[in-house]
């Protein structure tokens, strides 16, 4: 029985940090940039669904739309707020560029979160579920909502997928994270390339945002531990590696729900953290790391 | 004559010089949590009460004025304001949040800078302990809200009348966020549940941090209680949630900080249904007679009902100013001594402290005839009060996936 | 042109500190009290420019050291007092934190990059954990009244604030412009040239750590005995670290000096903003963020006028 819940649940969880880490290891492995403002955008993503459902009274479907396309938004902005100006700006020190983006990223983060906090406040928010009630597997009753997380995430982890691998813009995005200067011999537009690498980064941030709310409810305060979390599933992964990420991204999930489950709740996320360490001194590079 | 026309003289300066006196405005520093909702009522709800007795004339002349300070829910900026408070602003009294660990923090700085201080919210007993440990420099903080022990007592005069007399309920496990104010509750809830007739076959304290509580709720229902006995603030909207998308089957009943907010029912989307949770008001609950106008005139200024604080906060405004007026000082030794005696009908019950000696010395008195909550549920988007038996506005009803022991 | 350079920088901080020195003179007890804050934040920040701004290395965790040297000092104090001196707890906080830069600092300046970077993140999140976990001994997240006080006095408690702060800032200072800081210096930007030349680039990382710990920790012991309570949410939170790399970049890194002008800034700012309730802090990070994108040189940077060399 405790098997099953764990399988179960571990699963869930596992699926929708995989959706919130790859989108974090693909905007790094193409355009360079660690987004720390990352979890904000997942939060405002629920949170403007939630907010549309309150006060345009839509369904469910509309409201998660909606959540979606202010993802999609607000990556584009932090584009071109907080790294454009700096990756073109001359009065930055080409080695000094990483942290100035970084600065920003995470002030931009706070920017959002704050303007959360001040007109919806910072109590949890949850997104109005797209599937209700329960089904009962292998005698664990579980709510529909978890195994529809899990599915939408693993869908749209494939098209991300067969969008890399098969199209011709994709596998242009993907010879632009191997060697950007490569890309433009072959007269593509980088500029191009990152737009949609960013639009894309945006729908999976909106709808990883919009999953969690569903399943467990965000708040401002959820900011910080979002971001922090997927960095940390892709150090764990190896920084630009969107396979290294899914696997990191289960064994935290499954690490995280098997302490919750087997040792206390409130030591939850521990194991997950002295794990990081030891890889960091064994193997920096994470588990799959390319740079 | 000359006689006369001195004392003509003296009192004409003197009548000269009291309006300068009179015209001091009375300044209560509030310092509070505005973004969450529990602490964004606080000043509002002073500054109505300040409105109101300034339009009756004031405090025998005197104005009160409240001076708003937002503290991000953070100890440190509650210390900066605190210091700011009463240097800079030169308040008289301080009314200070709804935070257990802010109204900790505050505590030793009320007694170094000899400033009254009382909290509309806080619940841990720590705050009182200090002051029976310390009387003479901790004096100066009142504890105007129940604290833990007091509000776990309530709950289980709650729990006899509503689930073991009539639903026969016998087993209950125990859930808390680990916070300061749950030790207390929790330490009190495993004393009085086997009195009142349910065995705690489990304790369950999660992180104020959790976000995922599937395996708690497993955990529990694994055990097979009657109840689940909650002591949460921190949280509110996710527990809640995943209770009922998960459709555990055994109710919440207890502490619920979050459930009282007249908000819940939208940030949870409706699963609040069937959650029962103390609180020291209601909607269209006459506690007393000041209750339901507090209500209409704080609706009337701004649109929406107060948090629980909000009550408090209003009672706690009346009272400094009932203190000053008996005091007939605003020298924070006599206010404190006023403030002992303090014998008031409030918006939340009758208003009096423990004294000097007593384990909970500047706490709140409870129990019949003082101060005893009320138990509601959520029931179709509105909050019902269903204890005590004499207020009561509705009856229990709990939703279809919940099992109630006598059903099974 | 590095003289001129050096001494404009220098007659900066002399000025300032004169300012500051005389303010108790006029200024109200509230405002002090804020400027006490700010000071020390401002070693906070400058500790943290030290090891970016010329050791090259991102330290995402300063509230590690900042929290090991607080929280250290006030368990101390608030289980031994009064058998315990204070400054004997605030020395303890320094040692704590020196020790855990230590063995934080010897495997993680191994890693390059944002590795480094991560590996003190992580450790703020174990402190974080260790601290709520072992909440009878720590507080937990409801945080550590100490019994102690250095003073409730607002000027008292203002000077020792601006004399550490000066001392400190001197001596950091001093240590930028040494022989040792330019080494440093050329570590941080290419440390395989520097490594050629002959100089033992871990080495000097490892002794900029130390220092950023030692003044970190001991910025937070004092601050401790400020306060008079110690709590996550001052000393150990994400947030707390996110403000003082705001401050140290936003002052102008590589300058120490504007590492205290940008804490001194962002907390009078913070302040200034307090009527404004809930929008302050995002009013605050707004304007970082401008000066960011259009003053790459910090606040210290517009004062001065220009490009730099």
């Amino acid at each position: 029985m405790l098997f099953w819940q764990i399988l179960i649940d571990g699963f869930a969880i596992s699926a929708l940090y995989a959706l919130g880490a790859t989108g974090f290891t693909l905007i790094f492995g193409v355009s360079g940039v660690l987004n720390l403002s990352h979890g904000a955008i997942m939060v405002a993503a629920a949170v403007a669904a939630w907010a549309a459902a309150g006060l345009l009274h839509v369904n469910a479907y509309v409201a998660s739309l909606i959540g979606i396309a202010v993802g999609i938004v607000l990556a584009f902005a932090t584009y071109f707020i907080a790294v454009r100006p700096i990756q073109q700006s001359k009065r930055i020190a080409e080695s000094e560029r990483e942290i100035f983006i970084l600065t920003a990223t995470l002030l931009w983060g706070i920017i959002i979160q704050e303007l959360v906090a001040y007109l919806y406040t910072n109590n949890a928010k949850t997104v109005l579920p797209i599937v209700e009630g329960v089904v009962t597997v292998f005698g664990v009753r579980t709510p529909s909502n978890e195994f529809f997380t899990a599915a939408v995430c693993w869908v749209v982890i494939g098209l991300l997928w067969l969008l890399v691998n098969k199209t011709r813009r994709g596998k242009a995005v993907l010879a632009a994270s191997m060697n950007p200067r490569g890309v433009t011999l072959l007269g593509i537009e980088l500029s191009g390339i990152y737009l949609t690498v960013w639009a894309v980064y945006g729908l999976l941030a909106g709808i990883a945002g919009i999953l969690l709310g569903m399943f467990l409810g965000v708040s401002s305060y959820s900011v910080g531990p979002l971001t922090a979390s997927a960095f940390s599933i892709v150090v764990l992964g190896g920084l630009g590696s969107v396979s290294g990420s899914l696997i990191a991204a289960y064994v935290v999930g499954y690490l995280e729900t098997m302490t919750a489950y087997m040792i206390s709740p409130a030591y939850r996320s521990v194991p997950a953290l002295l794990l990081l360490i030891v890889v960091m001194y064994v193997r920096p590079q994470g588990l799959f790391g390319r740079r | 004559m000359e006689y006369k026309a001195a004392a003509l003289v003296a009192c004409s300066t003197l009548a000269l010089a009291l309006p300068a006196v009179a015209a001091d405005p009375i300044k209560i520093g509030v310092i509070a949590e505005a973004q969450a909702v529990a602490g964004s009522s606080i000043g509002p709800a002073a500054q109505l009460a300040a409105e109101e007795i300034n339009a009756k004339g004031g405090v025998d002349g005197r104005q009160v004025e409240i001076v708003v300070y937002d503290n991000h829910s953070s100890s440190a900026e509650s210390v900066r304001a605190f210091q700011r408070a009463v240097s800079e602003d030169k308040v008289n009294a301080v009314i200070a949040s709804y935070i257990s660990e802010v109204v900790l923090a505050l505590e030793p700085w009320a007694g170094r800078l000899k400033t009254l201080m009382i909290t509309p919210g806080a619940a841990s007993d720590v705050i009182t302990q200090n002051i029976a440990k310390d009387y003479d420099h901790l004096k100066y903080t009142f504890h105007g809200y129940l604290t833990s022990s007091a509000l776990a007592g309530l709950v289980c005069d709650a729990a006899k009348d509503l689930l073991v007399t009539p639903l026969k309920m016998k087993s209950a496990v125990i859930v808390s966020e680990d916070a300061a104010w749950t030790t207390p509750l929790d330490a009190g809830y495993e004393a009085c549940l086997p009195k009142v007739g349910l065995k705690v076959l489990d304790h369950v304290r999660f992180s104020p941090d959790t976000t995922d509580f599937t395996p708690i709720f497993n955990k529990i229902e694994g055990q097979k209680p009657d109840v689940m006995i909650t002591g949460i603030s921190h949280v509110g909207t996710q527990p809640t949630v995943q209770w009922k998308s998960q459709q555990v089957p055994i109710p919440m009943f207890g502490i619920s900080s979050q459930a009282t907010n007249s908000t819940f029912w939208n940030d949870t989307n409706g699963a609040t249904e069937g959650v029962l949770f103390n609180a020291v008001s209601g909607p269209g609950v006459a506690v007393t007679p000041k209750t339901l106008p507090f209500v209409e005139a704080y609706k009337k200024k701004y649109g929406n009902v107060p948090a629980y604080s909000g009550y408090t906060a209003y009672d706690e405004v009346y009272m400094i100013a009932d203190a000053v007026r008996r005091a007939k000082s605003t020298d924070s030794d006599k206010l404190v001594d006023a403030m002992e005696k303090t014998d008031y009908i409030g918006t939340i019950g009758h208003v009096a402290f423990l004294p000097k000696g007593d384990p909970h010395v500047h706490g709140l008195r409870t129990g019949k005839g003082y101060i005893t909550g009320l138990m509601l549920q959520w029931q179709d988007g509105k909050q019902l009060n269903l204890w005590p038996k004499e207020l009561a506005n509705g009856t229990l009803k709990f939703p279809a996936f919940v099992k109630v022991a006598t059903t099974r | 042109m590095r003289a001129m350079f050096a001494s404009r920088l220098v007659w900066i901080g002399i000025a300032m500190l004169a300012a500051g020195a005389l303010l108790p003179l006029f200024a109200s007890g509230y405002v002090l009290g804020l400027l006490t804050v700010a000071f020390y934040t401002a070693v906070f920040a400058m500790s943290w420019d030290l090891l970016f701004g010329f050791a090259g290395e991102v330290n995402f965790g300063p509230t590690f050291l900042i929290g090991l040297g607080a929280y250290t000092a006030g368990i101390l104090d608030a289980r031994l007092s009064p058998h315990i001196s204070i400054w004997l707890c605030v020395a303890a906080g320094a040692a704590a934190a020196v020790i855990g830069g230590l063995l934080l600092a010897l495997p993680a300046l191994r890693l390059r990059g944002p590795y480094f970077g991560l590996t003190t993140l992580v450790a703020v999140l174990l402190l974080q954990s260790f601290i709520v976990v072992f909440a009878g001994l720590t507080g937990g997240e409801i945080g550590l009244s100490v019994p102690d006080v250095m003073s409730i006095d607002a000027n008292t408690n203002y000077w020792i604030a601006f004399g550490f702060m000066a001392v400190s800032g001197a001596i950091l200072f001093g240590l930028s412009r040494s022989a040792v800081g330019l080494i440093l210096q050329a570590s941080g930007q290419d440390s395989v040239q520097a490594g050629a030349l002959g100089f033992n680039v871990v080495k000097h990382k490892l002794a900029a750590f130390v220092v950023s710990a030692f003044f970190s920790g001991l910025a937070g012991a004092l601050m401790v005995f400020y306060m008079g309570t110690a709590s996550v949410g001052t000393f150990v939170d994400i947030a707390v670290g996110v403000q003082v790399i705001i401050a140290a970049i936003l002052g102008g890194r590589r300058t120490v000096v504007g590492a205290a002008i940008g804490a001194i800034f962002l907390i009078s700012m913070g302040e200034l903003l307090r009527p404004l309730g809930e929008l302050a802090t995002l009013i605050v990070s707004f304007i970082a963020l401008l000066v960011i994108l259009f003053f790459p040189d910090g606040l210290l940077g517009i004062l001065r006028g220009g490009a730099r060399s």
